[in-house]
């Protein structure tokens, strides 16, 4: 387990900053003194608290298969992979969101993406290819994607057509049970 | 003893049996003569014979020594995809420089923000402009078709007040016709012949 390196560190909030309006927040000193840092363990990353992972540091790299929030992955090549471990956080601080209807719930949690027709609101002013969470209509988030039009194009948008890409849904906890935390 | 009865048995493997009286027969080739002529003791034998074994395999180790690096040979480097992290510029000292201190962390996660920020910024304004565009359009398409609309409707018009008023001439005419008709042929009136082609064939 190791701090990121400056470049790293660009990669994770340059990926954050497209879901979230407040990144301050994040790093922002807590009541206790204690405050929240990123560590890097097997290629993934976590945002944890100071405390904590000072603590993390008697155990051995190997023997450490998890703390504080798994946000992601980084990829061979460089970049970053968010899971949807990360979705607390980014709902926290979201800059753009969707709602959606209950009938479109269960696709969207199947791995499917937001139609039109599922949409019961969303945030004004959102370009295309914004990311974005998606919620349920009691406010609960259920993942999050990358709208597919601006909020005036999907207006004009038959039923049919896809408002959000989907990137990471709360199926996964399911579906990716065996990688999401190791592997 | 030992060695050289081994070393002398090695050596008359290859040479198919000419080994053990070769030692003057050998007096033939020079080298082993001079060396016999020169010492007469063991000692040299054994040095001339392990010359010999390890000169053969010296060659063989050479050969397989020249092994060329890429770098060597000029051939140009692999296309492959370097990893953040991996370059490093000469100079600098090795391993990675780690950022864990609020400044530094606070430094980065500014600009990055910025840098959102403004491409988030730009994205919308794009968009706002795409939209008045697309707007302006639709508005100035709309107007073409209710011009186009409106200048059918002129022409249906013109074009139905044409007909009526040559409708209303067609009808004063044919009441001038019937009458005359009416006076020259008297009361019955003649049924308009039915035409019907015909086909008739020419007789042989």
């Amino acid at each position: 387990m190791r701090p990121l390196t400056d470049a790293e560190m660009k990669t994770v909030l340059d990926k954050l900053a497209n879901y979230m309006s407040d990144l301050k927040s994040l790093i922002a000193p807590l009541e206790d003194g204690d405050r929240y840092v990123f560590r890097l363990n097997h290629s993934r990353v976590y945002y944890v608290k100071l405390s904590i992972a000072n603590l993390a540091t008697s155990i051995s790299r190997d023997n450490l298969l998890s703390l504080g929030t798994c946000l992601g992955k980084m990829t061979k090549t460089g970049k970053f992979r968010l899971h949807i471990t990360a979705l607390p956080i980014l709902a926290q601080g979201a800059r753009h969101k969707i709602w959606v209807k209950e009938n479109g719930a269960q696709p969207f949690l199947y791995g499917s993406n937001v139609v039109k027709a599922h949409v019961g609101r969303w945030s004004e002013d959102c370009p295309e290819h914004q990311g974005c969470v998606v919620l349920s209509m009691s406010d609960v988030p259920l993942g999050f994607g990358v709208t597919a039009r601006s909020t005036a194009e999907a207006r004009r948008l038959d039923p049919t057509g896809i408002v959000c890409f989907r990137q990471a849904d709360c199926g996964e906890y399911l579906r990716d049970e065996d990688t999401l935390f190791a592997g | 003893m030992a060695p050289t009865r081994t070393v002398k048995n090695k050596h008359a493997g290859p040479k198919s049996g000419g080994k053990p009286g070769g030692g003057k027969s050998g007096g033939s080739k020079t080298g082993a003569g001079v060396s016999k002529g020169k010492g007469g003791k063991k000692g040299p034998i054994v040095a001339q014979q392990m010359k010999g074994k390890p000169n053969i395999a010296g060659l063989d180790k050479k050969k397989k020594k020249k092994v060329y690096t890429a770098k060597e040979l000029g051939i140009p480097e692999l296309n492959m995809v370097t990893p953040v992290g991996v370059t490093k510029p000469k100079g600098k000292k090795k391993g990675k420089v780690f950022v864990d201190d609020r400044e530094s962390m606070n430094t980065i996660l500014a600009i990055v923000q910025a840098e959102k920020e403004g491409a988030i910024e730009s994205k919308l304004i794009k968009a706002r402009q795409m939209e008045e565009i697309r707007e302006a359009r639709r508005i100035e398409a709309e107007k073409k078709e209710a011009e186009r609309k409106a200048k059918l409707e002129d022409t249906k018009e013109a074009l139905r007040k044409k007909r009526k008023r040559d409708d209303g001439k067609k009808k004063g005419d044919d009441d001038d016709v019937n009458i005359k008709e009416m006076a020259s042929a008297g009361t019955k009136a003649a049924k308009p012949k039915s035409v019907k082609k015909r086909v008739s064939f020419a007789a042989e």
